[in-house]
């Protein structure tokens, strides 16, 4: 049970931190798809971080190092989205769709070359940081207690505060809902939009590298994120674009998530002796059935995925 | 007012435009493949990047280009068919990233119909149509009554299927090792007729009827959006679904069918694929099989033509392979992918480019015009002094 | 020495590719005056304005404020010149509050931190010394369309501007709203601010600006003063000819009933309420039936009903003698209704098509078009050609042009032309004319006029009081999804017309 409520918080963390990220691209009017391959970034900066910082480093200094290598890659990845959605008008959903398939073969180009750089016979595309992740983790009974989750709950109130009480958050919304209207004012479309956009890079960088050291082993990184920047991305759909309610949809998500890795602990769950790929299939038949419901009465920001254009009003 | 009555120069021809476009994109993104494999190992990257664009050229002797040209379009086929898949419903105004799910489920019913029930290759084919055609119908559904965005719920439908289908095929896998069954041994009537195509390779068992037939795929396609009642009514509901419901096209109908269509044909070259034998399922897989987002490569490319997509499969399969020659000492095949997605990323800006060329030749002719203008508008303008009211005079009174 | 003149335009041209949207244009704002600014759809108003507010930059000429050369680069010059707009299309997000509104661009803050408490009581003690009166922290979607302007105005004057434009104001305003509009800005000048009002109509020019000047497919025609010229100058300045305001038409010989609608209730997609509520009425073969009302009545609603693109929460519609209520759209077009929808770009056309295959979009499916699931492609040539020759519509390239790459005017008349040669039964037109300019008008006028004296039933949605009056043979006004008079044009006026399009006056059931 336990075990089931730490692998619950480590999974929403990672879904709150990406679907907050895919919030501020999207309020600010742009749609990032591409979530997924950004995640994929943040996560190789981190464990790259984690791989060359001395095994000496203390555990605050490791930590604040690695999170700012995974927001900084994340932040120079999700530039690839910025400039070709606000500044060449492309198509938002190709362009993310090719950020996903880029950072993983990216990644996994990289991370291999580096390997058997080092020893010609390792052609693995795994980092090794096992050691260097315990800099993470906190002991408090038998739960592992992960300072992720708490850089999560900052996010969230940080996001809060952000979206709702400051000037940014005003014009950043106002872009996404009606471009012209910010023009008029004053308020510079694109610069907001690249605002928006780089903040979801690195929030999503971060939610990367949180996401590869949640689990037991080393990542691959031939496999990307398995699809979690796409389960973030129905976070936030769910959540309405609201960081409350995300919280909320990330942590449901987090759950079935969660059961994927820990339900032969529950006797009732083992007796049903269903096949592990019922489990991790769960999450995306529990979004897709969710969206199915609540997509209807969307309330997305109303300019997400067009083209800003300073010629056309 | 706009210089519509000139006839197009060769840059402003749509067809013109998207091949040069296209082959930018191409350029760009070899070269900067090429300043990846120049930042991992200086010494070897000529070699690389010519490995990988040459890829069965690599063979000295005439008979294995032959053989490995084969190769290549065994593996040809089913991106062909994911393409037409994704470009199908993207002239519906649809975005299928929904083929590698469709193109799984495909594979899934394909090869369970072939060593689970033992049903010849045409039934086979059949059931992997069936599968995606079905996968496909749910999204659009979803899209047509539920308003989920079809980009959504094919991504997690993806995820679901390869779950589902490594659960499926794992009923009938080797023993030993996470592939399923090899058709030679289990069920030789579910391989694809060769009709002695194999010959021409070089006796490349796997080069069956799939390669034609994936050909006329293409151009039926093409004949559908381009001829047909059927096609005018897709592409207007793409285009404009108000309109199209303003003169009573079934919108609704029209997104689900199109979805069923896109989906029957990425299950089909699932199938026409996997029912040659070149390839057994692996049913470990953890991550959704490239062939439907390289699909997307290989539909933008080609202009989002179907003839185009067959030669625009072709090269992205081709340089696919070509990684797989790459010096694994130094390399990783996933170059190839790299290289793959950076020309999916560049096809972003094909409107970019295409726009950049209509603008080119448009201030050209719009210079010729201004000339032309200018004497007109000195007779107009002396019309229009005899009528002109003004109080200039009576300006400031305060 | 003071300057007379708080903004002067001088020599203005601005150039698109292919056009001069702009040529050499001068505009003198006095200080303190109602300068109107007057000019056919199209004639350059709009770009001449953005050109002021920083949003295009002319190729040529020069902007002085109070005598002093100024470079106006975007939108933040022009407000700390306290140039100030409302924009014909309202830009307010709708999903925020007036005050949010108002204050966006120029937010009081502490730290990064928004300040509202200053701001709001800014606001109402303006909006009460103007007599503006909007609830500053209503969300702008859920008031109406008369607050949303007053926001607007808000904005400017929050922001202190001197200059305040006004494009367009009247378009979406009851004709007693537009009274208390001209109120409003009769205020506004006694504060001492300068106005420039842009129009199209006359009647507003004579009720409010002090001068006016003229422009005309993107020439300058000249600056009069108001009080000393007659509306026949200004509009013929405005269209370069004589213009004829009168539609001719013979009395209207109205036959047998083609469409009659009785109960129809049509659910509303913005809010839980029906859209049209109970909506009876007849229309006759050989008459032109309007609906008149102000914009968001019901009135997109109820054509949506008839036409069966939204389906009937209750009701019943009887096409001569047929009952159609549940037949599909396609049905109800084979039937003999024809349509000419309010928003060309949304309904009306497929504009990545060719002229072509707009023109057979409603017929595409005929037998004449179509065989055996192939287009005969000929056979659509053929009848483009005729159409396009027939209706003198006028495109590039002919059936080939692409629909998005032809004049507003021309896309209009190339969908008159499909729905009438459709040989309808019923021609339902919904702002037919929205948007172009007094040939096209006259032209469309004149087709309908035609349709009718051919024997057709026609049911006309307008806006325009203009259009209104001139066309129809009867008057049903709408407000808040009813049909609230049935009005004779002969003997009614606009002043009797606008009480019940604003609600004030309904006839007793």
């Amino acid at each position: 049970m336990l075990l089931l409520i730490q692998y619950t918080l480590i999974f929403a963390s990672v879904l709150m931190l990406v679907a907050l990220g895919g919030c501020f691209s999207e309020h600010s009017g742009v749609i990032n798809i591409g979530l997924e391959g950004i995640m994929v970034m943040g996560a190789l900066g981190g464990a790259l971080m984690m791989k060359f910082l001395p095994a000496g480093t203390s555990a605050p200094v490791m930590l604040l190092l690695v999170v700012l290598a995974a927001m900084a890659l994340g932040l120079i990845y999700s530039l690839l989205l910025a400039v070709a959605a606000v500044n060449f008008k492309a198509d938002q959903t190709l362009v993310g769709t090719a950020m996903n398939l880029l950072g993983t073969a990216a990644a996994t180009v990289f991370v291999k070359a580096m390997n058997t750089a080092e020893n010609a016979s390792n052609v693995s595309s795994t980092i090794q940081y096992i050691d260097a992740k315990k800099a993470f983790l906190v002991n408090i009974g038998g739960f592992e207690f992960n300072w992720f989750m708490v850089l999560a709950l900052a996010a969230l109130v940080l996001a809060y505060v952000t979206l709702y009480k400051t000037r940014f958050g005003l014009r950043l919304c106002a872009c996404g809902e009606h471009p012209q209207a910010a023009d008029s004012v004053g308020i510079n479309v694109y610069k907001m939009r690249y605002a928006g956009v780089l903040i979801s890079g690195v929030l999503g960088g971060l939610g990367g590298v949180v996401y590869i050291t949640a689990g037991v082993s080393e990542w691959k990184f031939e496999n990307g994120v398995a699809g979690f920047g796409f389960l973030a991305l129905a976070v936030m759909i769910f959540g309405q674009w609201k960081p409350t309610r995300i919280a909320l949809a990330a942590l449901v998500f987090g759950l079935f998530r969660a059961l994927g890795n820990v339900y032969t602990g529950f006797d009732f769950l083992k007796a049903l002796n269903l096949p592990s790929g019922v489990y991790n299939m769960l999450p995306y038949i529990i979004s897709l059935v969710i969206l199915a419901f609540t997509s209807k009465k969307s309330r997305a920001p109303k300019a997400e995925g067009v083209p800003y254009d300073k010629g056309q009003r | 007012m706009k210089q519509d009555r000139n006839a197009p120069t060769l840059l402003q021809r749509k067809g013109v435009q998207s091949l040069v476009a296209s082959l930018l994109c191409i350029v760009i993104g070899l070269l900067i493949g090429f300043v990846v494999l120049l930042v991992i190992n200086p010494t070897g990257a000529w070699v690389g990047i010519k490995t990988i664009v040459e890829n069965f050229l690599y063979y000295p002797s005439g008979a294995a280009r032959m053989k490995y040209l084969g190769s290549t379009l065994v593996k040809t086929a089913p991106l062909l068919m994911c393409s037409l898949s994704i470009l199908f419903a993207y002239k519906v105004g649809l975005f299928n990233i929904g083929a590698a799910g469709q193109y799984v489920i495909g594979a899934g019913a394909s090869l369970y119909f072939a060593l689970g029930l033992g049903m010849p290759w045409y039934v086979c084919l059949l059931a992997a149509m069936a599968a995606g055609a079905l996968l496909g119908g749910i999204s659009g559904a979803l899209k047509a009554y539920c308003n989920v965005n079809e980009v959504i719920s094919c991504i997690m439908l993806n995820w679901i299927s390869l779950y589902a289908v490594n659960m499926v095929l794992s009923t009938v896998k080797e023993v030993a090792s996470p592939y399923t069954l090899t058709l030679s041994s289990t069920n030789p009537g579910a391989i694809l007729p060769s009709l002695g195509l194999g010959k021409l390779f070089s006796n490349n068992q796997y080069v069956t009827i799939a390669i034609p037939l994936v050909v006329v795929m293409a151009i039926l396609v093409w004949v559908v959006l381009e001829k047909t009642k059927f096609g005018y009514e897709l592409k207007a509901t793409g285009f404009n679904k108000y309109a199209a419901r303003y003169c009573g096209m079934k919108e609704k109908r029209n997104i689900i069918l199109t979805m069923v269509i896109a989906g029957g044909l990425a299950g089909m070259g699932a199938a026409l694929f996997f029912l040659t034998g070149f390839e057994q399922w692996q049913c470990t897989q953890s991550s959704v099989p490239g062939m439907g987002f390289n699909g997307i490569a290989a539909a933008f490319l080609g202009g989002l033509n179907p003839i185009g997509a067959i030669f625009s499969s072709y090269f992205i399969q081709h340089i696919t392979n070509g990684g797989a020659y790459l010096d694994k000492t130094m390399y990783s095949a996933q170059i190839s992918d790299l290289i793959s997605s950076l020309i999916i990323y560049l096809c972003g800006f094909v409107l970019f480019f295409k726009h950049f060329m209509d603008m080119r030749t448009a201030k050209k002719q719009e210079r010729e015009s201004v000339a032309a203008k200018a004497a007109e508008a000195a007779k107009a303008a002396e019309e229009v002094k005899t009528e002109e009211v003004s109080d200039d005079g009576k300006g400031g009174d305060q | 020495m003071e300057q007379p003149y708080a903004i002067e335009m001088l020599n203005i041209t601005k150039r698109f590719p292919g056009i001069i949207a702009n040529d050499n244009i001068t505009l003198q704002l006095k200080k303190g005056e109602i300068h109107a600014l007057l000019g056919e759809n199209g004639a350059g108003k709009s770009t001449l304005m953005s050109v002021l507010f920083g949003l295009y930059q002319p190729e040529e000429g020069i902007i002085k404020k109070d005598g002093r050369e100024v470079s106006i680069k975007n939108p933040n010059d022009a407000n700390e010149l306290g140039i100030g707009m409302v924009h014909q299309h309202f830009k307010l997000v709708d999903v925020f509050t007036v005050l949010d509104n108002i204050i966006m661009g120029v937010e009081p803050t502490k730290g990064p931190f928004l300040q509202k408490d200053d701001a709001r009581k800014k606001v109402v003690a303006l909006s009460e010394k103007y007599g503006l009166m909007v609830d500053p922290d209503a969300l702008v979607e859920n008031i109406t369309v008369g607050m949303q302007q007053r926001t607007e105005i808000l904005k400017m004057l929050y922001r202190e501007n001197e200059i305040l434009i006004f494009d367009e104001p009247t378009a979406v305003l009851t004709p007693q709203e537009i009274d208390e509009l001209m109120d409003i800005m009769r205020g506004l000048r006694a504060e001492g601010k300068s106005i420039l009002f842009i129009t199209h109509k006359l009647n507003e020019i004579k009720a409010v600006a002090d001068r006016c000047s003229v422009l005309r497919k993107g020439k300058y025609i000249g600056t009069v003063d108001v009080a000393s010229t007659s509306k026949e100058e200004l509009s013929k300045m405005m269209v370069g000819r004589d213009v004829d305001f009168v539609v001719h038409k013979e009395p209207a010989k109205p036959g047998d009933v083609v469409l009659d609608v009785e109960g129809v209730t049509v659910a509303s997609k913005a809010h839980k309420n029906n859209a049209v509520k109970d909506v009876s009425f007849q229309c006759r073969a050989g008459e032109i039936v309007c609906i008149a009302g102000i914009d968001g009545n019901g009135q997109s609603e109820l054509v949506y009903g008839l036409t069966g693109i939204e389906p009937l929460a209750a009701g019943k519609i009887v096409l001569k003698g047929h009952d159609v209520t549940h037949a599909s759209i396609r049905k109800r077009s084979t039937s003999g209704v024809s349509h000419i929808p309010e928003d060309r770009h949304k309904y009306g056309l497929v504009l990545d098509y060719s002229l072509e295959d707009n023109m057979v979009l409603q017929r595409y499916f005929e037998p004449e078009f179509v065989q055996a699931g192939f287009l005969k492609r000929k056979a659509i040539r053929a009848y483009a050609e005729k159409l396009i020759e027939q209706y003198d519509v006028r495109s590039g390239q002919g059936p080939i042009t692409a629909a998005r790459s032809m004049s507003g005017g021309n896309q209009q008349k190339a969908i008159v032309a499909r729905e009438i040669d459709k040989n309808p039964e019923l021609l339902i037109a919904v702002q037919p004319t929205r948007g172009l300019d007094v040939g096209a008008i006259e032209y469309i006028h004149s087709q309908i006029v035609a349709q009718r004296d051919a024997g057709k039933a026609v049911l006309l949605v307008s806006l325009e009081l203009d259009e209104v009056m001139a066309l129809s043979d009867r008057i049903l006004v709408m407000y808040e999804g009813e049909i609230v008079g049935e009005l004779d044009p002969k003997t009614t006026t606009v002043q009797e017309l606008g009480l019940y399009m604003a609600g004030a006056k309904r006839e007793g059931k």
